[in-house]
């Protein structure tokens, strides 16, 4: 009996973290070979903006998900990592990759920035600031338009190397090996934080706030961690973004890009990351098939949305979850 | 005299959380009803059960003779049955005078609200004295007479007390005992839930011991009762 | 003597635009606890429905309160098909924010599909051109700075003289204490949106008067009133009133000194110290409530 119990109490959603780290390496692999099996540019193409999407929207669940913080400014830092790098590449010079790694930091000191302000705020307040960040650095980057053109946007911008491959006839697999590994390594880093101490005391303040701080975790110092660390692959997306497309512009910075990535985050369930990944998949290919809807593309993204909230409101994750406990017949607590 | 409530097997909680397990009571058999028993035991759920705010997983509550169980608060109140929540919050930034029309709001109460004001002035003068006053700058007790006063604006057939004296100075206390008092010989059944058992004694005959979610005592009138075997019940020495 | 009336009669026009824009945000934040994010959106739905009535030759003195009308329906129907569900929810405002962001993209599309990408022009409150001093202004412009606190006067009348909006301002308060009083908390809160999305219309209205209309012209808007909102206290309506006029003013004594370049981020810097300093905002004290 003494067993049974002992299997039973495991720290809920918890999976020991050698059979994640498996099924990460298999999912890995899986994607790996995925340009094997699509040969086509066109379809690559579509797998390295899901793998963007994958790397931000997964960071946003970071602090939305884990930390409670709705930081309607992620998709701003996103915007900064384009401009970091497009500024740093073509104004400075700097070399791809060291504009890359670069524009990460840029897009976490951003983040310590914005989270000054709202160090001690409660939720509508972050909300509405973040929201005004996002407004504001829009406005900054239209109105230093000799630097950064403004409404038009930058173009030909330095794309990346990979030692001495044909980056651009390679029908796509040098990018795709790129954003893949991107989003392998934003991914661990991620799913370590979570499963650290830091990662906890997050989840708890985000829980219980009065509780955690009369515990010691300190409020201020956790929200910053926070965001910052949820900053750093969310520019360095951004700044890949900017190297494959090689042109820059404010659209980034728009409402509907940040609506789709939320649905993502929203999708997929908040609190889980692989959740946002897996969300981001499935909607970048949904807005793929979609791509000649004009107008009603966004249209059924925002009914998506509704739908999901009002009825799922764990998402993806809590759907499969639900369906697995049923299978299995895990989730039965003692009534 | 038949009851005017029955509360009939109710089993409720919130969420998968059950706190009242299969309760059932009645009141107004013998004129006024006390609940007590220890915090978290269900009485303040009790109450928003009977009042609609929450509904039950099982069972039903009658009301003088109808089925209200799957009726809203609102219809609830316009049947008469008014339910005074637990601490004195009501609208902090009305004043006495807003919260007393607003008490007569519904259908049935509205052409009684002169004859009720009077009555709530003559019962508790002090809010006279504070009409245009907002809620939020009145004491502790002032405040749970401008709660029962606007219950009263709602022209109730049954009144139902949370724990009005919680909080409360004893010397305000025994003021608002003397209020309630008066309420209820002016002809209102009333249901009071309470820790200050000689309140209840003084006001009800009949009494409920509520644990865990149900009756585990019940005190009918007739039946003298020593102050200290029920502080022992209270207390839990069974 | 010329800067002065000219950042006075800026003052006094921005700041009843803001007024007409952020006290309907103001009454479904103090009155639910939500912040509906498709505000903005409301304001360029209503220059829409305003301009098509025109548009099939009804006179603005007909076409102008009809599209109020519909608009407030819009609202209505906004709140019970993502605000109302949700109520009871943990992360209520989180979720709303979220529901009324989706249903504004969806409305925002839905005017693009309908009516395309093209600027429209509304007619004027009222036509024509004076002189004020020495520096010109338009009859419209005269006539918003007239009607706006008519406008706030009336709501302002409605909320503390009705029994209607005495329930309104206690539903805002407490909504246990106004269900046990037997108000009809539902019809409320669709009272509540209808009224916000009706001022909504009348500012997108305003708008439409003298700048030209496109689908996306309620992203900025939203943004101010939620500036103004936060400014003057989510605590109450009165605060955002005055707090709009103040920053109407500050933004017109900005745009004089300073250019137009700088006043979003003098305004974000204002924000953001308000916020930090004296988050209820500079109007208000604590807790929720109307008026």
């Amino acid at each position: 009996m003494m067993d049974q119990i002992k299997r039973n109490i495991r720290a809920p959603g918890r999976t020991p973290w050698q059979r994640e780290a498996v099924g990460f390496v298999l999912g890995l692999a899986v994607l790996a070979l995925m340009p094997f099996v699509f040969a086509d540019s066109y379809s690559r193409h579509i797998l390295i903006m899901a793998f963007i999407y994958a790397i931000v929207a997964s960071n946003w669940d970071l602090s939305l998900g884990y930390g409670g913080v709705f930081n309607f400014g992620h998709l701003a830092l996103f915007g900064i990592g384009v401009y970091a790098y497009a500024l740093l590449t073509k104004l400075a010079g700097l070399d791809p990759w060291l504009a890359l790694a670069a524009s990460g930091v840029v897009a976490t000191l951003a983040a310590v920035l914005v989270t000054i302000p709202i160090l001690r705020l409660k939720g509508i307040y972050i909300i509405l600031v973040t929201f005004g960040f996002a407004q504001l650095v829009m406005q900054v980057i239209i109105s230093q338009s000799e630097i950064t053109g403004g409404t038009q946007g930058i173009v030909r911008i330095p794309g990346l190397y990979l030692f001495d491959h044909n980056m651009v006839r390679d029908g796509k697999i040098g990018y795709f090996g790129i954003a893949l590994a991107l989003l392998a390594a934003s991914t661990i880093f991620l799913r370590v934080l979570v499963r650290s101490r830091t990662g906890a005391s997050i989840v708890a303040l985000r829980d219980n706030e009065e509780y955690a701080i009369s515990r010691g975790v300190s409020l201020v110092r956790q929200r910053l961690i926070t965001l910052a660390a949820s900053a750093f692959f969310t520019g360095v997306a951004g700044a890949f973004y900017a190297a494959y497309q090689r042109n820059a512009s404010i659209d980034v910075f728009g409402m509907s890009l940040a609506t789709i990535v939320l649905s993502m985050v929203l999708l997929g369930g908040t609190g889980t990351i692989y959740g946002a990944i897996i969300a981001s998949f499935v909607l970048t290919i949904f807005a793929e098939a979609m791509a000649d809807f004009g107008a009603w593309r966004p249209m059924i993204t925002a009914v998506l949305i509704i739908v999901v909230m009002l009825v799922y409101p764990s998402g993806l994750v809590g759907m499969l979850r639900a369906a697995w406990a049923g299978l299995t017949g895990r989730l039965k607590r003692p009534a | 005299m038949t009851p005017i409530l029955t509360v009939e097997g109710v089993t409720a909680g919130y969420g998968r959380v059950t706190v009242l397990n299969d309760i059932s009571l009645e009141a107004g058999r013998h004129g006024n009803v006390g609940f007590f028993g220890p915090n978290g035991h269900g009485k303040t759920t009790l109450l928003r059960v009977i009042s609609g705010l929450l509904k039950p997983k099982a069972g039903r509550i009658v009301f003088d003779g109808e089925d209200i169980t799957a009726r809203s608060a609102r219809a609830i109140v316009g049947a008469g049955l008014i339910h005074v929540p637990q601490g004195n919050r009501i609208f902090p930034d009305l004043t006495i005078a807003d919260c007393l029309a607003l008490g007569a709001y519904s259908a049935r109460a509205r052409p009684h609200e002169a004859e009720n004001r009077e009555k709530v002035v003559a019962l508790f003068p002090k809010i006279a004295e504070r009409w245009r006053q907002r809620v939020r700058t009145l004491s502790g007790g002032e405040r749970q007479m401008v709660s029962i006063g606007t219950a009263l604006m709602s022209h109730p057939r049954l009144l139902i007390l949370d724990e009005p004296t919680l909080g409360l100075a004893p010397r305000i206390k025994d003021e608002l005992c003397a209020s309630v008092m008066d309420i209820s010989k002016g002809g209102v059944p009333l249901i009071v839930v309470e820790q200050d058992i000689e309140f209840l004694l003084e006001l009800s005959r009949q009494l409920y011991l509520i644990n865990h979610g149900t009756v585990a005592t019940e005190i009918k009138p007739g039946e003298s009762i020593a102050h200290a075997e029920i502080m022992s019940m209270y207390f839990g020495q069974h | 003597m010329g800067a002065l009336a000219e950042i006075l009669f800026g003052g006094l026009f921005q700041g009843s635009l803001y007024a007409m824009m952020a006290v309907g945000l103001a009454l479904v934040w103090t009155t639910i606890g939500v912040f509906n994010f498709s505000h903005g959106v409301f304001m360029m739905l209503g220059a829409y429905l305003a301009w098509q009535l025109v548009e099939t030759g009804l006179h603005p003195a007909a076409a102008f309160p009809l599209a109020v009308l519909a608009t407030a329906a819009v609202g209505w129907l906004l709140q019970a098909a993502v605000v109302r569900p949700l109520i009871g929810r943990a992360n209520l405002v989180l979720v709303v924010v979220i529901t009324t962001l989706a249903a504004g993209s969806l409305i925002e599309n839905g005017v693009l599909t309908i009516w395309g990408p093209r600027s429209k022009q509304l007619p004027p409150l009222v036509d024509g051109n004076t002189m004020i001093g020495s520096i010109g202004v338009s009859l419209h412009q005269i006539a918003i700075i007239v009607v706006t606190p008519l406008i706030l006067g009336a709501l302002w009348m409605f909320l503390t003289r009705t029994r209607l909006g005495l329930a309104l301002r206690a539903v805002a308060q407490n909504e246990d204490a106004s269900q046990l009083v037997g108000l009809n908390v539902t019809a409320l809160y669709g009272l509540a949106f209808a009224i916000a999305a009706a001022l909504a219309c009348l500012a997108g209205i305003f708008m439409g008067g003298y700048r030209f209309m496109s689908p996306v012209m309620g992203a900025d808007p939203l943004l101010k009133a939620l500036i103004v909102v936060v400014f003057g206290g989510i605590s109450s309506i009165s605060g955002p009133i005055f707090a709009a006029y103040l920053i109407g003013f500050f933004e017109a004594a900005c745009s004089y000194y300073f250019g137009l370049y700088w006043t979003p981020a003098l305004l974000f810097a204002v924000l953001i110290l308000t916020l930090m300093v004296r988050p209820e905002g500079i109007f208000s004290s604590r807790g929720r409530g109307l008026a």
